[in-house]
């Protein structure tokens, strides 16, 4: 065998030494690009995944009941507890079953709905009618919206009818009938749901006839506060304008109602005095336009019985 | 080599960049429509928890694809991001675990409401008379277009 002088053994060992040293910083970098990737990756995945999120408002929840936070209320508890006090009113004031009069109502409410901020809710907007000679409205959590036939025969044209059916609707969007439930009860609901307290199904169902009863006692006897109410107001003004109804309409509706608060009659007994609400809403009315109410008319006679 | 790599990298990233979030319908039906528009066609019925891929925002709409590869526009207050947030309904659900039975158990639903039926307090059959009465997005869109609406 060939022995090597020792200096050309040296540079071949030294060449083979950087053949190596380029493969492993070669094999280096591929390696740490390859982790780069899997971490990125899980990284992503983690942030959109809904199990993750999950993850994260369970231990909010709880973080949140320490703190002594309230049950959310979703939109499809919204939607049931609704129906329940849609179903308390009904046992007691008469549905108007007036089936053509009943889809004029519904027609304006729904033509106003889309406009609003919130268009879409679990069970949709709908609208009906109570035999009750008082001129009154009512917004039932989750969208249900009742007009008695005193304050529809009090209207005298379809946008007068939007005006009232967009104060209602401003209620729902604002979830103001929600806010009708005592705190406590939704802060037991909560800690009953999070496992924090031992709840029968006795309990629960008592909290959700409580809190039936709280929003149907701010619907027909308490009303909302004066804030809420100037809400609904410029809400509705907004909503009319939006949707092409005439803003003014509104005015004009309350100018009804305070003649008839003047005659001592029972009316908008859950509301603030119209004359109150007149002076923001006349103060509101000089930045929007009116719009010609005229061609709704015709549809209005043929659709309200005088 | 290293080339490669980083146009891997930066492929993997745009791609997942790229793919859409998932959102799912929150009321019990919704429509995807052809435009951003109430008014507009309905392409497919939508029904609660359908899981939709999101294209895209438009101001209170969003673009998106349902199961059937369909791209349409959803309103945003008819879906959710998180399906861990939708309630109520989960008692139905196949598969459902003990915690999401005992969760939705313990809020305002359909379960407590059955309790209250029956009851002098409450007239649910009037209530369902109610929702009966509803009105076609056509009629809708008729009654816009006569009344001079918006």
């Amino acid at each position: 065998m060939k022995k090597l002088p020792q200096q050309s053994w040296i540079r071949a060992l030294d060449s083979k030494f950087k053949i190596c040293s380029k493969e492993l910083t070669n094999f280096r970098i591929c390696y740490k690009a390859l982790m780069l990737l899997v971490c990125l990756c899980l990284l992503m995945a983690a942030w959109k995944s809904p199990i993750n999120l999950s993850k994260l408002n369970k231990a909010k929840k709880a973080a949140d009941l320490v703190a002594g936070t309230t049950h959310k209320i979703s939109e499809e508890e919204e939607y049931y507890i609704g129906r329940a006090v849609a179903a308390n009113i009904l046992s007691q004031y008469r549905l108007w079953k007036n089936i053509a009069l009943s889809r004029y109502l519904n027609l304006i409410g729904k033509a106003l709905v889309l406009k609003s901020v919130r268009p879409e809710i679990f069970g949709g907007y709908h609208f009906a009618l109570l035999d009750s000679a008082e001129a009154n409205a009512l917004s039932a959590p989750g969208g249900i919206i009742f007009l008695s036939r005193g304050i529809v025969e009090m209207a005298e044209n379809e946008d007068e009818l939007a005006a009232i059916l967009a104060h209602e609707i401003q209620h729902i969007v604002s979830k103001d009938p929600l806010k009708a439930i005592k705190s406590q009860r939704l802060k037991s609901l909560g800690a009953f749901a999070a496992g924090e307290a031992l709840g029968s199904s006795n309990e629960v169902l008592g909290i959700f006839k409580n809190s039936v009863l709280d929003i149907t006692g701010t619907l027909l006897q308490k009303g909302y506060s004066r804030g809420q109410e100037k809400n609904a107001d410029l809400g509705a003004l907004k909503l009319l304008a939006a949707t092409g109804y005439n803003p003014y309409a509104l005015l004009s509706i309350l100018k009804k109602c305070q003649a008839i608060e003047k005659k001592k009659a029972k009316a908008f007994s859950a509301h603030p005095s119209a004359s109150n609400r007149m002076n923001y809403v006349r103060d509101a009315l000089k930045r929007v336009s009116a719009s010609d109410m005229r061609i709704r008319c015709i549809r209005f006679k043929k659709s309200v019985p005088r | 080599m290293k080339k490669k790599i980083f146009l891997l990298i930066f492929l993997a990233m745009v791609a997942f960049l790229l793919a859409g979030k998932s959102l799912f319908v929150q009321v019990l039906r919704s429509q995807l429509l052809a435009k951003p528009d109430f008014l507009s066609r309905s392409l497919a019925s939508l029904s609660k928890g359908a899981r939709l891929e999101l294209i895209e925002t438009q101001g209170s709409w969003y673009l998106v694809k349902n199961s059937n590869g369909l791209k349409g526009y959803v309103h945003r207050s008819a879906v959710i991001k998180s399906k861990s947030t939708l309630s109520g309904a989960i008692p139905y659900k196949k598969g459902a675990s003990d915690q999401e039975l005992a969760l939705a158990a313990k809020g305002f639903n359909e379960g407590n409401e059955k309790k209250l039926r029956g009851g002098r307090e409450y007239d649910f059959a009037a209530v369902d008379w109610v929702l009966d009465q509803g009105v076609p997005p056509a009629a809708v869109a008729a009654f816009v277009r006569e009344g001079k609406l918006k």
